[in-house]
């Protein structure tokens, strides 16, 4: 991959969490954001990745949904409803793979929808696009477009 | 004037008087009057004339001496006409004419009239005062009206008064007699029979030919036509052709009179006389019609609505036709009581006929298995079948009457996205929500039509049918998730590892190489499941039975168990009096295999893991038993149903691909064995594979 680094447009660091009970999955993101410049911290399970996203603030959070204990969605739905978390993008990173599950991310507030398999050398690009058309106040399109889009 | 005269005058009126008193009816009372009074009075002639309801005209009534037609010539008059009668009625002074010449200066217009006629004397009929006719007396000669002779001619007047009065008292209480008996015979003819098309056909049979020469009853279609009851007339050859004559000249329901008026206003209509305006305009140009009618001979009608809880659906019409006089207000009001008691019988016989279908529907809808409820406009239940009963928890007895939101409290939720479809309509079917009740969850389809009087909700319980249908979603979130995952992992690692733009350190390098062979492993697994779970189905799964040694299978279980055995698992096994076994041996360990590592799963918090051999009568008893989380009492069952999983809440979120345990136990099965557990909460559970010796 070559990510244009160059562009200046993001000098300050990214930091985005991984929540995923898969410690392979974890892996993959964690070298390849780390690839893209970008920090990650890790969370096997819901209940570490809501006191983490509190307290750490990250960029961005990729969230698998089928988890012992809280499971994605309701952890969706908690960073919602906290004032302190409830700006913080959250994109799915699942193997639910339905149009319903897809409509349910949507209303839980997710901007972006990866089902697995997925290809984790694009991730660090898909980190930065998402953050860069949020920060054009495109927010509520890419909402729109996860409920839309295919399978990737 | 003698003594004798005046004697023989008085014994007269006694006569007359006597006379009178036979007499009951009011022509009895004139005949006798126009007899005997006129002969009494010594007149030639006498005429008795009333006055009309609206004291408007003299109507004459009866005459006896008079040459000619004079009662077609005279038969009504005006009161302000300038004749003796007239005069008197006005006046109500008696009117004593003694001289032709004298007749001809106060009434010219009787100038040259009537024979060579003499004195003439005109006498008011009074009760109480209150004038209603007169009477007129004509003598042959000229005469001077002495007081004795006044007096003579006005105790004649009186008591013609006083006797006409109550002979008319008498008819008309005989009239409201008959009124009376007649509306009893109609009010049991109404009663005799909830058809109320054949009784109100007699009905009207029963009013002609005493009430009316016609009586007919129409009544008002759903769509705006007339249709005809009944029709009725003495002469059934008559009946006949009205019949014809209203096929070929139905009623327009526009018409500006008669029935199609009164059905649409509900307001009577009675004409004493029928104009003759009213039936050139129904006629128009119509010659065939015009015969018709002028045939018919219609004189006069009453047409009054049936009228029941503000609704008209009917009309009870009367014609006096060729020979039943002119219709009077008594008529009209017998007529309106009439049509009154039909419309509370009709009414009553249709609220009997829908409340008896009513009755068969709500039989019908008390074996219907969904639950179906109506509610009225303001969401008060008005039907409430036992199905429904059932689904809620709320009997028949506590729902009808009360709203709807206080008898299920979540119904305004449960309804809300239920689109309601107009009656006949295709709706958008069924809406499935759950009913929380008694903490239970239950799953309704629920449907509803508006029909603008309220509305009617069909509830099927679905709650087997929606458990089944979570079932096969979760399978599929399930197996997506236990073959996605894996595939994830490899597909990753290998993407990772081929990247040029990074320099992977050793250790990742070597941690993709891992983990490509341990998820592809997974994924060998799991598709093996799903494929020996498919032969299974298919009853295609092949068995090579031979004797085996059970020790020896359950040490290789738990060596290889051991290999990747996670922190706090103790494994062991114990073997005591074990002997050999029938079995196919790869299939057995692959059941061994599966249930120590569910017993290590399940036993997050670590624990002993022990495979326990033991004789069992004529078997062997290979028990597998963990300290682990175990598994609720009423699921001990269901955890050998295919893609049945526990709760990942009470589990801990240890996942699988819900085959584990149901291709265990198929094998044992096929094995002639048997696989059963025995597991308390918290404490931890038993695996028993009881399997046949050898031989």
């Amino acid at each position: 991959m070559s990510r244009d680094v160059g562009a200046g447009t993001r000098t300050e660091t990214r930091r985005v969490l991984v929540v995923d009970d898969e410690q392979s999955i974890r892996l993959l993101c964690q070298v390849n954001l780390g690839a893209s410049g970008i920090d990650v911290l890790e969370a096997d399970d819901g209940e570490t990745a809501l006191e983490l996203a509190r307290r750490e603030q990250p960029d961005l959070i990729l969230l698998d949904v089928m988890m012992p204990g809280l499971d994605g969605w309701s952890v969706a739905r908690e960073l919602a409803e906290d004032e302190r978390t409830r700006d913080i993008p959250v994109v799915f990173l699942t193997a639910r793979a339905e149009a319903s599950d897809r409509r349910r991310g949507a209303q839980l507030g997710g901007v972006g929808y990866l089902v697995k398999p997925f290809d984790p050398v694009g991730i660090g690009e898909l980190v930065d696009d998402v953050l860069a058309r949020i920060g054009r106040g495109e927010r509520e399109e890419l909402q729109r477009g996860i409920a839309s889009e295919h399978e990737q | 004037m003698s003594v004798h005269e005046r004697e023989d005058r008085a014994l007269r009126l006694q006569r007359v008087a006597e006379l009178l008193a036979e007499a009951v009816t009011p022509q009895e009372v004139l005949d006798a009057i126009l007899t005997e009074g006129v002969r009494a009075a010594e007149a030639r002639a006498g005429a008795i004339g009333v006055l009309s309801p609206d004291r408007e005209s003299i109507e004459l009534l009866a005459q006896q001496g008079y040459p000619g037609p004079i009662m077609e010539d005279w038969g009504r008059f005006p009161v302000s006409a300038a004749l003796p009668m007239s005069q008197v009625v006005r006046t109500g002074e008696p009117l004593f004419v003694s001289t032709r010449r004298e007749r001809n200066e106060l009434f010219p217009e009787l100038a040259g009239q009537g024979r060579s006629a003499g004195a003439i004397v005109v006498l008011p009929l009074a009760v109480e005062g209150r004038v209603f006719g007169a009477m007129a007396l004509s003598f042959e000669e000229e005469l001077e009206f002495g007081l004795e002779r006044r007096e003579m001619k006005i105790a004649l007047a009186r008591l013609a008064s006083q006797n006409l009065a109550r002979s008319q008292l008498y008819e008309e209480e005989q009239a409201l007699r008959e009124r009376m008996t007649f509306l009893a015979e109609a009010s049991e003819i109404l009663s005799s029979s909830l058809d109320y098309h054949h009784t109100l056909g007699k009905l009207a049979r029963l009013a002609v030919p005493g009430l009316a020469d016609w009586c007919t009853i129409d009544m008002a279609g759903e769509n705006g036509e007339i249709e005809r009851l009944a029709v009725a007339h003495e002469d059934p050859e008559k009946v006949r052709w009205a019949s014809e004559l209203q096929e070929r000249y139905p009623p327009n329901p526009d018409d500006p009179h008669g029935v199609p008026q009164v059905l649409r206003s509900g307001e009577p209509e009675f004409f004493p006389s029928i104009p003759a305006e009213l039936l050139d305009e129904a006629i128009g140009d119509d010659l065939e019609l015009r015969r018709i009618i002028d045939e018919l001979g219609l004189r006069s009608s009453i047409s009054v609505p049936l009228t029941a809880r503000g609704r008209t659906f009917g009309a009870l019409t009367l014609i006096a036709a060729e020979s039943h006089p002119p219709f009077t207000e008594a008529d009209f009001a017998l007529a309106t009581e009439l049509a009154r008691r039909a419309a509370v019988a009709v009414d009553n016989a249709r609220l009997y006929s829908e409340a008896e279908k009513g009755a068969n529907a709500a039989q019908a809808l008390a074996h219907v298995a969904d639950g179906v409820v109506l509610l009225d406009p303001d969401g008060v239940i008005r039907h409430w079948n036992p199905a429904a009963a059932a689904i809620t928890g709320v009997d028949e007895e506590h729902a009808v009457g009360r709203p709807v939101g206080d008898v299920v409290p979540s119904w305004a939720t449960l309804t809300s996205h239920v689109p309601l479809s107009a009656p006949g309509e295709r709706g958008a079917g069924p809406v499935t929500v759950p009913l929380v009740r008694d903490g239970r969850e239950r799953w309704l389809a629920i449907s509803g039509v508006d029909f603008g009087e309220g509305a009617v909700y069909a509830l099927q319980d679905v709650t087997d049918e929606h458990a089944l249908e979570k079932t096969r979603s979760d399978f599929v979130a399930t197996a997506s998730h236990e073959l996605r995952t894996p595939l994830a992992a490899v597909y990753g690692a290998v993407r990772t590892l081929r990247r040029e733009d990074v320099e992977l350190s050793e250790e990742h390098r070597a941690a993709f190489l891992d983990m490509i062979e341990s998820e592809s492993l997974r994924l060998s697994k799991i598709v093996g499941q799903i494929l020996l779970a498919g032969q299974l189905d298919a009853d295609a799964v092949e068995l090579s039975i031979s004797e085996c040694d059970p020790v020896e299978i359950a040490a290789d279980v738990i060596e290889s168990a051991s290999v990747h055995l996670p922190d706090g698992i103790l494994l062991g096994l114990s073997a005591e009096g074990a002997r050999s076994i029938d079995c196919d041996e790869a299939k057995l360990k692959q059941v061994l295999v599966n249930l120590v590592d569910n017993a290590i799963k399940y036993s997050p918090d670590g624990g002993q893991v022990t495979i326990r051999l033991d004789q069992n009568g004529s078997g062997c008893l290979i028990e597998v038993a963990d300290q682990g989380l175990g598994i609720p009492a009423d699921e001990q069952e269901r955890i050998f149903e295919k893609f049945y999983r526990l709760d990942p809440q009470q589990t801990k979120g240890v996942g699988g691909s819900g085959l584990g345990l149901y291709i265990c136990r198929e094998l044992v099965e096929r094995m002639d064995g048997q696989l059963s557990v025995e597991s308390e909460p918290g404490v931890g559970s038993r695996f028993q594979v009881a399997l046949p010796t050898g031989r």
